[in-house]
């Protein structure tokens, strides 16, 4: 009897993890490019304001560097009287609540990084029909009532590595390209806008697409095995810093000269390029949009129009300024294109 | 079966059989293989153990943030990083059998209780750097034998000696198999319990140094998916989730079968999340297998 339950157990746990893979594989989500201004004149207010974040987690030096932007930037203003911030721990149900303890707070304002797109909708029309103006930033919801979006598009974002990787190998060569989470927004999108640049380069062949996780340890288990079965790879576009600084580790490993790699505005991808020398570019996906998501928050309740839709500029880093990014004193895991000052950076 | 699976895993792709993909195998097997002995011992007992994980991460965490890249500080700080295993290991023993609680709950607590205690001290963005001799335990190797993979094996090799000839090891059977017969034979089942969650702790904690070095930064989530990896791999060794049965050899074999299968995937080029399905696949088939060989040898 035992048996035949650890047999059943075994067999549903495994439907569950399919399940859940399909799923995943449905959320694929599309750039709006709405440039319009939002008038802003009815949310307007007299100083103090009561701001609220609601933030999806931490759980990522990233979100670390992001989540200390939206604060750095909110110490800056003394017309805040209050600024709550929850954590979600990347948990949909968990924001949900958050929100509803932030309204109860009766804020004046819900600046919220989403969890997941589609389940956070409920609480950011439940604060909108309260009349809180909210401002959503990194990653959207799926419904229209927000008042402004903030993100850096990571459709460019891929597509600048592909064209930058493309143009690096005159247009001709065989490239492997690592994404992270397969049905993730972002993973998605860069690799999208990675596979639409490659369209105008026919003599890019594509010799495989993997998924690693974001972690770094399968970027190189990944990367080991790849190299084992292609005698020839002459690029490698990498979505993130993560699974890319391990590939870099596996082609060094493996002895042979390191192709062009794209990377991020991670130091740990910064520091061994600058040790190595290879080819490298490194594309960043601010931190910093969770200032600007302040900035505009403070727009919004002085009655100043915003635009719907906010790409903030990507930073593009090539040997020329690889040394204005790369700090060998820094811990690997943060990110350089900051606009934090020395004090606000995360310290042991 | 492991034999089959390399004549299979030829066909399917002859890169297999290259020495640096060999080596590449062996070495992504070891700090799977390190914590799955750990996990062996425990299931033998008739627990679970998920808080692997975690100890794995928490280990590399600090071992980059108070080793700073100084080969002076790795045996302290190994040390250092074994005590905090044993620590978590010591939480999960204690609250499981004081309190008679389910491991498989208690476990679940310990992970999120250091997966905290990093997130805390690292305030999310780890920090330091692996020295050298820390790195060469990760991704040296003699010839074409990775380091990691021989202290894997000799890890392996002593604790089943130790299973098999040692009084201690005779009493984990013995508590796996029928607690409270064991009870009234006269051994002292807490503790015989307390002591392997202890030791999966260290191995988790050492696993997760031999992560480290493998990928010469401290990452918050090293290890991740490796609590699953390290059941699979003994539940396809054919140590019985019941306890009681099984044995380390059986461990190993597991381990390298679901590495090399990792491999074979990548090799076909399958995408990568079909090894999430070959795996899940190789645990049921495993079970369903075990499960027909015991009821056939019960009729007997």
């Amino acid at each position: 009897m035992k048996r035949v339950l650890v047999v059943l157990c075994v067999g549903l746990l495994f439907w569950i993890v399919l399940a859940g893979v399909a799923l995943a594989q449905g959320w694929v989500k599309f750039l709006d490019s709405d440039k319009m201004l939002v008038d802003t004149s009815m949310y307007a207010k007299t100083p103090p304001w009561k701001i609220g974040f609601s933030n999806a987690s931490i759980s990522n030096s990233w979100r670390v560097f992001f989540a200390r932007h939206v604060e750095y930037e909110a110490s800056k203003h003394p017309e805040i009287a209050e600024f709550y911030v929850t954590d979600a721990q990347d948990n949909p149900t968990k924001q949900l609540a958050d929100v509803e303890d932030l309204l109860a707070k009766g804020i004046d304002l819900l600046i919220i990084s989403p969890a997941t797109e589609a389940a956070l909708n409920p609480a950011v029309e439940k604060a909108m029909e309260k009349g809180v103006p909210v401002v959503v930033v990194d990653r959207k919801v799926t419904t229209d009532a927000y008042v402004t979006f903030v993100e850096s598009s990571n459709y460019q974002m891929g597509k600048i590595m592909a064209e930058w990787l493309a143009e690096k190998l005159g247009g001709k060569g065989n490239i492997v390209m690592l994404s992270g989470i397969a049905g993730a927004g972002p993973a998605e999108d860069r690799l999208k806008g990675a596979m639409d640049a490659l369209k105008n380069y026919p003599g890019i062949k594509v010799l495989e697409q993997q998924y690693c996780e974001w972690s770094p340890v399968l970027g190189k288990q990944v990367m080991a095995t790849l190299i084992q079965k292609y005698p020839q790879i002459d690029g490698v576009w990498a979505d993130s810093a993560l699974q890319g600084s391990g590939a870099i580790e596996a082609l060094q490993e493996a002895g042979k000269p390191i192709p062009p790699v794209t990377g991020e505005d991670m130091n740990r991808y910064l520091k061994m390029w600058k040790e190595m020398g290879f080819e490298g570019v490194a594309v960043s996906f601010p931190t910093w949009q969770g200032q600007v998501a302040v900035q505009k928050a403070i727009d919004i309740l002085n009655g100043i129009a915003v635009p719907r839709y906010v790409d903030c500029p990507r930073v593009i880093i090539t040997k020329e300024n690889l040394d204005k990014f790369v700090r060998m004193d820094l811990p690997d895991e943060f990110f350089m294109d900051s606009r934090l000052p020395e004090e606000w950076l995360p310290k042991r | 079966m492991l034999v089959a699976l390399f004549v299979v895993a030829g066909i399917v792709s002859p890169i297999f059989y290259r020495p640096q993909n060999i080596f590449n195998v062996l070495q992504q097997a070891s700090a799977l293989g390190v914590v799955s002995v750990g996990q062996t011992l425990v299931i033998l007992s008739g627990g679970i153990d998920l808080s692997i994980a975690s100890i794995m991460a928490t280990s590399c965490v600090f071992a980059a943030a108070l080793m700073a890249g100084k080969n002076s500080m790795v045996i302290p700080i190994t040390l250092f990083c074994l005590a905090i295993g044993a620590l978590a290991g010591f939480l999960n023993g204690i609250i499981t059998t004081r309190r008679n609680a389910p491991p498989f709950i208690v476990t679940l607590g310990t992970a999120l209780i250091f997966q905290g205690i990093r997130f805390v001290y690292t305030k999310g963005a780890p920090f330091g750097s692996i020295p050298s001799w820390l790195r060469f335990l990760g991704r040296g190797g003699i010839g074409f034998v990775p380091a990691s993979v021989i202290i894997f094996l000799f890890l392996a090799l002593v604790m089943e000696a130790i299973l098999q000839r040692s009084a201690y090891g005779r009493k984990i059977y013995a508590v796996g198999d029928n607690k409270v017969a064991a009870l009234y034979s006269g051994i002292n089942v807490p503790n015989i319990i307390l002591s392997v969650y202890a030791l999966s702790g260290i191995f988790a904690a050492f696993g997760g140094l031999v992560l480290a070095g493998y990928l010469g930064f401290g990452d918050n989530w090293a290890g991740k998916g490796y609590e699953l990896d390290a059941i699979a791999a003994v539940v396809v060794g054919g140590t019985s989730l019941a306890g009681g049965e099984g044995g380390m050899g059986g461990t190993v074999v597991g381990v390298l079968l679901i590495t090399i299968l990792s491999n074979i995937v990548l090799l076909a080029g399958l995408p990568y999340q079909f090894q999430q399905i070959v795996k899940g696949l190789v645990v049921a088939a495993a079970v369903i297998f075990y499960s027909f060989v015991k009821v056939s040898g019960e009729r007997r």
